[in-house]
C-alpha cells in the first residue's frame, strides 16, 4: 500500500501545531503574569514589615495623636512663616495650605476604594510630562503631577500649590516661590528647589530633549532659575510680564532624582515616563533604565492608582483607568454598559438622552457648565490688506465689521448649528473668567441697524439688483474661508452665506484642509476666516491676537485689526502685576474689542459631561472637574468591596 | 528558474525608489508641503514672545526643511536604504542611530563676513578646536563626552539659526525701507541668493542694525563651526558601537533601515509600527482564512451544482452581504449586539478585557464558575470586529471561484474525463479545481499587503489600535516620514508577493517556466 501524505494526515499534523501554538502562548502568558506576581509579593513583604513595626509600637505603649480624616488634609505641624528665604522689602504672599476643593469625607455616602474610567476620543502616543504631543498626555499629566501654584477651583485665583508662598517683584522682573517642606513626589522624595531649577534649566530648556513646544516659549522669556536655598527658588524674567507668572508658576515639576537618571534619548523615545506628586500617579512605572521597557504604550488603557505619599491628603478612589474608544457611538454604548464612568456627548447625543430617557438622570449626572478652558469660536474679517495682492477688503471699515456683526442671528446659530447647547459669545475672554467685562453683552441680532451701518460706510443698493453696490459701482462680495471635514463647519459656511445673501452680500466659500489652515493665516490670505480658540486658564496675554505690532507677518493678529487704544491697554495691562488691577484693565480692553468688532465672536462652548451617579462628591468647578475628591459609592462589577 | 528570480529581485529597487520619490513629490507638491506637519508639529499656536518667524526657523532646521527636496530625499533614501555608503552611522544603547553632523546653514555674506580675513580667521579657529578634542579613553567616557559636545553644538546651531534668521529679516526691513520690498519673499524674509541685487547705502539708520545682527550672525558661526568641528571629531573618536556590517570600510556597509522619527507623534516610526502591526496582524489572520474556508468551497459548490437552489441562495446571501456598508454594519453592531439595553453579547471596543492581564491563559472552571481566561476573551472580542472585516469578502471570491470553475467545467478534458469513467469527485477536485487555480493565486497574493494595511473603517469604530488608524492619521496630519514608511513597507510586501504570484503559477501549471 502506498504511504501518501493525506488529508488526515494533514489535520492530525495540524492539531499538533495547534497544541504546540497553545502550549508556547500559556508559558509566554505565565512570563506576563510574573512581575505582577513578584510584586503582589513585594507588596505582602513590605505590609508584613509595617506590620511588625506596628506590632513593636503598640507593645511599646508608644501611641501618636490620630492624624486628620482619611481623605481630609493631613493636619500640618503649624507652618513656619520664617521669611529668612525672602528678598527684603518686597512683601511675601503665603498661600493657604492646600487641600480639596470640597473635603470627600464630609460628603454622605463616603467611602475608599472603587476606579474611575474615563474615555479618551484618541489614542495618545505619549505621557511623558512636556513631550507629549495631545490634549488626552496633558489629561494624564495634570493628574499626576503639580505644578508650584494653580487656579483656585472656586474663585479662578492663582494659588499655591507646591510653593505655600512667593514675592512677585513689582517691577515684574523675578519671581521668589518658597516650597511646601511637606511636598514630596510619590516616590517619598523631598520636592526641592533644585527640583525646580533642573525642571526648568536641565530638562525643558536642554535642546537635546524633544520638550520644543515647551522651551521656545521659555527661551524667549526666562532669564535664568537660580536655587536660593533648599526649599526656594528665583525665576528671573527677561522682560516684565504679568503671564511670566503663569508660567513660572504653571509647569509641572519634574523629579530630579527620577528623570536625570535616563538618558535624552531616552526620554525623547518615552512613552509612559510620568512621575509626579499629584494625588495619582502610573500604575506602572519603570523605576530605574533597567526596567524601561515596563513603561506604558499606546494601545493598552492608561492606568492610575492612587498615590499613597500624596502630601495633601488621600484621594477616596483606588485608581482611574483611561480607555480609547474612536467612535461616537461605542463610547456612549460603552458609558451605558457601565464600562465607562464618564463620557463627553456630543451636543445631539446629550440633547436626545435627556429628551429620551426622562430617568436619565436618576442614574446619571448630565453636567452643562462654561469654565475656564471652554473656548470660543469666531469669525475673523480682514481689517487688513489681503495676503501677496495686497487687496484691501471692505472689511476695513470698522462700521462694516460691526454691520457684520448685527446681520449675523447668532442665537438662531446656536440653536440651529448646535442643537442649543451654548452661549453667544461676546469677546475675547472668557465669561467665567475675572476678565471679561460683566457689564458688556454680546451685540443683539439686528438687520435694519446694519443696513444702516452699510449705507453710512457707502454700501447699499444702487442699481437695485439686490446686491450692496459702493460709490464706484463695485459689488460687496467676499470669500468665506473654513476648514474642511467637519460637519459643524459647513453648517456654520451654508448659516453665515444665507445670512449674508439675504443682506445684498456676495459669499463664496472656500473650504481648506486644516494642515494648510497655519500657512493661510501666516500670510493673510483670507477675506474672512472662521476658527476657534481653545482655553486652559482664565487670561492669557491679548498682545499675540490684537496688539498692532503682532501684525507683522507670522504673527498672530492674523485679522490685522490695529487700535492705538487697544495697543495702549495691552501694554499697560501687560505690566500690570496686580491681578485686580489688571483685571480692569482687561475689561476696558474686551470694550475697544467690542466697538471695533475684528472678530465676530460666535459661540462659547460649555463642557458636557455624562457621570454616573455611583460617584460622589461631582462638582463643576470654574476650573472643570476634579476627579481626584471623587469617591464611589455605587455598585458595580468593576470594584472589589471592602477595599 | 534562479536567474529570473534575482532578476526580478534586483528590478524591485528602481520600483521601490520610483515608489517612493513619487509619494516623496506627491507629498512636497500638495498644499502646505512638508512644513504643514512641521507646524501641525509645533502645536498650532505662535509662542507668547519673540518673533515667531524665527522660531519656525530653528523648527525648519531642526528638520532641514530648508535644503532642496532631492537632497532631503536623497538623505531620506540613504538611511532607509539598506546598503549604505560611506562614514557608517552609530547606534547608542537606546538603539538611536547617530548619524555624522549636518553641515551648517549657509552663511549670508554682509559685511566682513566674506572677506578672505574672515575666512581664513574660522579655518584656523575650527582647525584649533578640532585639535584641542581629546577623546576620553574608556568607551563610558567617551559617550559622556559625545553627548555633551552634542548638546554644545545643538545650542550653538540653533543661535546660529536664531541669528540668520534675524539677519534676513532685518535685511527685509531694510530693503523696504529702501524701495526694494521686491527683494524680499513671501516669509518676509530676504533670501541669501537675493542679496547681490541689493543695493547698499551704508549710511541709512536701519543699516547699523543689519550691520548689528551680521556681526552677531558672524560670532554665532564662528561658534557653531567651532563646535560642529568638536562633534565630527568626537563622532570620529567612534562613541558608539557602528550600525550595520561594514563591506568595504569607509565606503560600503549594510545595515538596518532606519524608518525615522514621526514629527507629529513625536516618536520613532519604527516602534509605532511595531506596535499597529501586530493588531493588524491578528485580524486578519483571523479574518482571512475565513473568507478563502468559506468563498471558495461555496463557489466550489455553486459551479458543480450550477442553476441549484443553494447557487442561487449563496450568490444572492454574498451579493447582499456584500452591499452592507461596513460604517453601517459597524454601527449597528454596537448599538444592537454590544449594548446593554438590547443583547450586550459582545464587548464594545478594544481587544482585550480590562482586567485580561491577570486572567489565566486557557479557559476554565473553578470555585467561581467558568473563567473565560486570556485566549477565550480575545476571541470574544475579536468576533465583532473580524465579522465585519469578513461578511464583504465572500462575494467576490466566491463567484470569481464559481465563474474559474464553470469555464472548465465546459471544456473538452472534462468531457473526456466523464466518459472515460472518472468519478465525478475526482473530476471537480482533481481536474477542474487545479485548472481553475490561476485566477485565484492572482487573488490569493494581493492579501499579503492588505493583511498589512489595516482597515480603516473597522479600526475606527472598534477602536482596535491597528495600521489602518495610524495611516490615518499620518495622511491626515501630512506626516511624511510616516507615510514614507507605509510606502515602503507595503511597496516591499506587494513586490514580494507578485513575484510569489509568478512562482506559484509556475507550480501550478507546468505549461508556464520561466526557463
Amino acid at each position: 500500500m502506498q504511504n501518501r501524505f493525506g488529508i488526515k494526515d494533514f489535520l492530525v499534523l495540524l492539531l499538533l501545531l495547534a497544541i504546540l501554538a497553545t502550549q508556547w502562548l500559556s508559558m509566554v502568558q505565565r512570563d506576563r503574569q510574573w512581575p505582577v506576581l513578584q510584586a503582589i509579593a513585594d507588596q505582602v513583604g513590605a505590609l508584613d514589615e509595617r506590620l511588625a513595626g506596628v506590632d513593636a509600637r503598640l507593645s511599646s505603649g508608644v501611641v501618636s495623636a490620630p492624624r486628620a480624616t482619611v481623605g481630609g488634609p493631613v493636619a500640618a505641624a503649624t507652618p513656619s512663616r520664617a521669611e529668612g528665604w525672602a528678598r527684603t522689602g518686597v512683601p511675601v504672599q503665603w498661600q493657604p495650605e492646600p487641600s480639596f476643593a470640597n473635603d470627600p469625607s464630609k460628603v454622605p455616602g463616603y467611602r475608599v476604594g472603587g476606579e474611575w474610567v474615563e474615555v479618551f476620543e484618541g489614542q495618545p502616543q505619549k505621557l511623558t510630562p512636556y513631550l507629549y504631543a495631545d490634549v488626552y498626555g496633558n489629561r494624564v499629566v495634570d493628574r499626576v503631577c503639580e505644578s508650584l501654584g494653580s487656579f483656585d477651583p472656586k474663585t479662578m485665583m492663582l494659588v499655591g500649590v507646591l510653593a505655600d508662598a512667593w514675592q512677585v517683584d513689582p517691577d515684574g522682573k523675578w519671581i521668589r516661590a518658597h516650597l511646601n517642606p511637606r511636598a514630596k513626589f510619590s516616590d517619598g522624595s523631598p520636592v526641592t528647589a533644585e527640583d525646580v531649577r533642573w525642571t526648568y534649566q536641565d530638562f525643558i530648556m536642554n535642546p537635546a530633549i524633544d520638550a520644543d513646544r515647551t522651551r521656545s516659549t521659555l527661551a524667549d522669556i526666562l532669564d535664568g532659575v537660580e536655587v536660593i536655598d533648599e526649599r526656594s527658588v528665583e525665576f528671573r524674567f527677561k522682560d516684565a510680564l504679568f503671564s511670566n507668572i503663569l508660567i513660572a508658576l504653571g509647569e509641572p515639576i519634574l523629579s530630579k532624582k527620577y528623570y536625570a537618571q535616563f538618558e535624552a534619548a531616552q526620554v525623547n523615545q518615552s512613552t509612559g515616563l510620568l512621575m509626579g506628586s499629584g494625588p495619582f500617579m502610573m500604575a506602572q512605572t519603570p523605576k530605574s533604565v533597567s526596567e524601561l521597557s515596563t513603561q506604558w504604550t499606546p494601545g493598552n488603557d492608561v492606568v492610575l492608582v492612587r498615590n499613597p505619599n500624596w502630601w495633601i491628603g488621600r484621594a477616596p478612589l483606588d485608581g482611574q483607568r483611561f480607555r480609547v474608544i474612536k467612535d461616537d457611538l461605542a463610547r456612549l454604548v460603552a458609558y451605558d454598559n457601565n464600562e465607562a464612568s464618564m463620557v463627553l456627548p456630543t451636543s445631539p447625543q446629550y440633547n436626545a438622552l435627556l429628551r429620551d430617557r426622562h430617568d436619565f438622570e436618576k442614574t446619571n449626572y448630565a453636567l452643562k457648565w462654561i469654565n475656564m478652558r471652554s473656548g470660543y469660536s469666531f469669525i475673523a474679517w480682514q481689517c487688513g490688506p489681503r495676503g501677496e495682492t495686497g487687496r484691501l477688503t471692505p472689511f476695513q471699515d470698522g462700521r462694516v465689521r460691526r454691520a457684520m456683526t448685527l446681520l449675523l442671528d447668532r442665537e438662531k446659530m446656536i440653536r440651529d448649528i448646535w442643537d442649543g447647547i451654548g452661549v453667544v459669545a461676546k469677546g475675547p475672554f472668557n465669561p467665567e473668567s475675572p476678565a471679561s467685562n460683566p457689564s458688556l453683552s454680546p451685540l443683539e441680532f439686528n438687520p435694519q441697524a446694519a443696513m444702516a451701518l452699510l449705507k453710512e460706510a457707502g454700501w447699499e443698493d444702487r442699481n437695485q439688483d439686490g446686491i450692496l453696490e459702493n460709490e464706484k459701482g463695485e459689488k460687496f462680495k467676499f470669500e468665506y474661508t473654513y476648514a474642511t471635514g467637519g460637519e459643524i463647519a459647513e453648517r456654520i459656511a451654508r448659516f453665515v452665506v444665507d445670512s449674508y445673501n439675504k443682506a445684498g452680500i456676495e459669499v463664496t466659500t472656500r473650504p481648506i484642509d486644516w494642515a494648510r489652515y497655519q500657512d493661510l493665516l501666516k500670510s493673510r490670505d483670507f477675506d474672512a476666516i472662521t476658527l476657534a480658540w481653545s482655553a486652559n486658564s482664565p487670561e492669557s496675554d491679548p498682545r499675540q491676537t490684537y496688539h498692532s505690532e503682532s501684525m507683522a507677518k507670522g504673527r498672530d493678529n492674523f485679522s490685522q485689526w490695529s487700535s492705538p487704544e487697544a495697543d495702549a491697554l495691552i501694554e499697560k495691562g501687560r505690566r500690570t502685576m496686580d491681578p485686580a488691577m489688571r483685571m480692569l484693565v482687561w475689561h476696558e480692553l474686551e470694550r475697544v474689542i467690542a466697538e471695533g468688532q475684528p472678530y465676530t465672536f460666535i459661540r462659547v462652548a460649555p463642557w458636557l459631561r455624562l457621570i454616573k451617579r455611583d460617584f460622589g462628591n461631582v462638582r463643576m468647578y470654574k476650573t472643570g472637574l476634579s476627579p481626584e475628591e471623587y469617591f464611589f459609592s455605587g455598585p458595580s462589577s468593576t470594584t472589589q468591596p471592602g477595599t | 528558474m534562479l536567474p529570473y528570480i534575482s532578476r526580478r529581485l534586483l528590478f524591485m529597487i528602481p520600483t521601490l525608489v520610483g515608489m517612493t520619490l513619487m509619494v516623496y513629490t506627491l507629498i512636497a507638491l500638495a498644499p502646505g508641503g512638508f512644513s504643514a506637519s512641521a507646524s501641525a508639529a509645533a502645536g498650532g499656536g505662535a509662542p507668547a514672545g519673540g518673533d515667531p518667524r524665527i522660531a519656525e526657523a530653528k523648527f525648519r532646521d531642526r528638520f532641514l526643511l530648508d535644503e532642496p527636496l532631492l537632497t532631503q530625499y536623497g538623505r531620506w533614501l540613504a538611511r532607509v536604504f539598506p546598503v549604505k555608503f560611506g562614514t557608517r552611522a552609530q547606534v547608542d544603547a537606546t538603539g538611536e542611530r547617530i548619524y555624522w553632523p549636518a553641515s551648517l546653514p549657509e552663511m549670508i555674506a554682509v559685511g566682513d563676513a566674506a572677506s578672505p580675513a574672515e575666512v581664513q580667521r574660522l579655518a584656523e579657529s575650527m582647525a584649533a578646536a578640532r585639535a584641542s578634542f581629546h577623546a576620553a579613553e574608556p568607551e563610558l567616557q567617551r559617550q559622556a563626552q559625545y553627548r555633551q559636545v552634542s548638546r554644545e553644538a545643538k545650542t550653538a546651531r540653533e543661535s546660529l539659526v536664531g541669528a540668520l534668521a534675524q539677519l534676513r529679516l532685518d535685511l527685509a526691513e531694510y530693503a523696504a525701507a529702501t524701495g526694494q520690498s521686491a527683494l524680499v519673499d513671501s516669509r518676509g524674509e530676504l533670501p541669501a541668493s537675493r542679496l547681490v541685487a541689493l543695493r547698499v547705502d551704508t549710511a541709512h539708520e536701519l543699516w547699523s542694525s543689519v550691520a548689528a545682527s551680521a556681526r552677531v550672525a558672524n560670532d554665532a558661526y564662528a561658534k557653531a563651526s567651532a563646535a560642529r568641528a568638536v562633534l565630527e571629531a568626537s563622532f570620529e573618536s567612534r562613541p558608539f558601537r557602528e550600525a550595520g556590517v561594514g563591506v568595504i570600510p569607509g565606503v560600503l556597509s549594510v545595515g538596518a533601515p532606519d524608518l525615522g522619527w514621526s514629527r507629529t507623534k513625536n516618536r520613532p516610526v519604527g516602534s509605532l509600527i511595531l506596535e499597529a502591526l501586530p493588531v493588524t496582524l491578528l485580524i486578519n489572520v483571523v479574518a482571512f482564512p475565513l473568507i478563502y474556508l468559506v468563498a471558495i468551497p461555496a463557489g466550489m459548490l455553486a459551479a458543480a451544482r450550477r442553476g441549484s437552489l443553494f447557487d442561487v441562495l449563496s450568490g444572492g446571501v454574498f451579493i447582499a452581504l456584500w452591499s452592507i456598508p461596513v460604517v453601517w454594519a459597524g454601527v449597528l453592531a454596537i448599538g444592537f449586539l454590544a449594548s446593554n439595553q438590547y443583547l450586550g453579547l459582545f464587548p464594545v471596543a478594544g481587544l482585550h478585557a480590562t482586567d485580561s492581564a491577570s486572567m489565566p491563559f486557557l479557559p476554565s472552571w473553578g470555585a467561581a464558575g467558568f473563567a473565560r481566561g486570556w485566549l477565550l476573551d480575545l476571541v470574544w472580542h475579536l468576533v465583532l470586529p473580524v465579522t465585519c472585516l469578513v461578511y464583504a469578502g465572500f462575494a467576490v471570491l466566491s463567484r470569481q471561484t464559481r465563474a474559474a470553475m464553470l469555464d472548465n467545467f465546459n471544456a473538452d478534458y472534462v468531457r473526456t474525463a466523464k466518459a472515460k469513467g472518472v468519478s465525478r469527485r475526482d473530476i471537480v477536485l482533481r481536474h477542474v479545481f487545479r485548472n481553475s487555480l490561476l485566477p485565484l493565486i492572482t487573488m490569493f497574493v494581493s492579501i499579503f499587503p492588505a493583511m498589512l494595511s489595516g482597515s480603516v473603517v473597522v479600526e475606527k469604530i472598534f477602536s482596535v489600535p491597528g495600521m489602518g488608524s495610524l495611516m490615518l492619521e499620518a495622511i491626515s496630519l501630512h506626516d511624511a516620514e510616516m507615510m514614507l514608511a507605509n510606502t515602503v513597507m507595503i511597496g516591499c510586501v506587494s513586490l514580494l508577493a507578485l513575484l510569489l504570484a509568478d512562482i506559484l503559477y509556475a507550480v501550478a501549471d507546468p505549461r508556464v517556466s520561466y526557463a
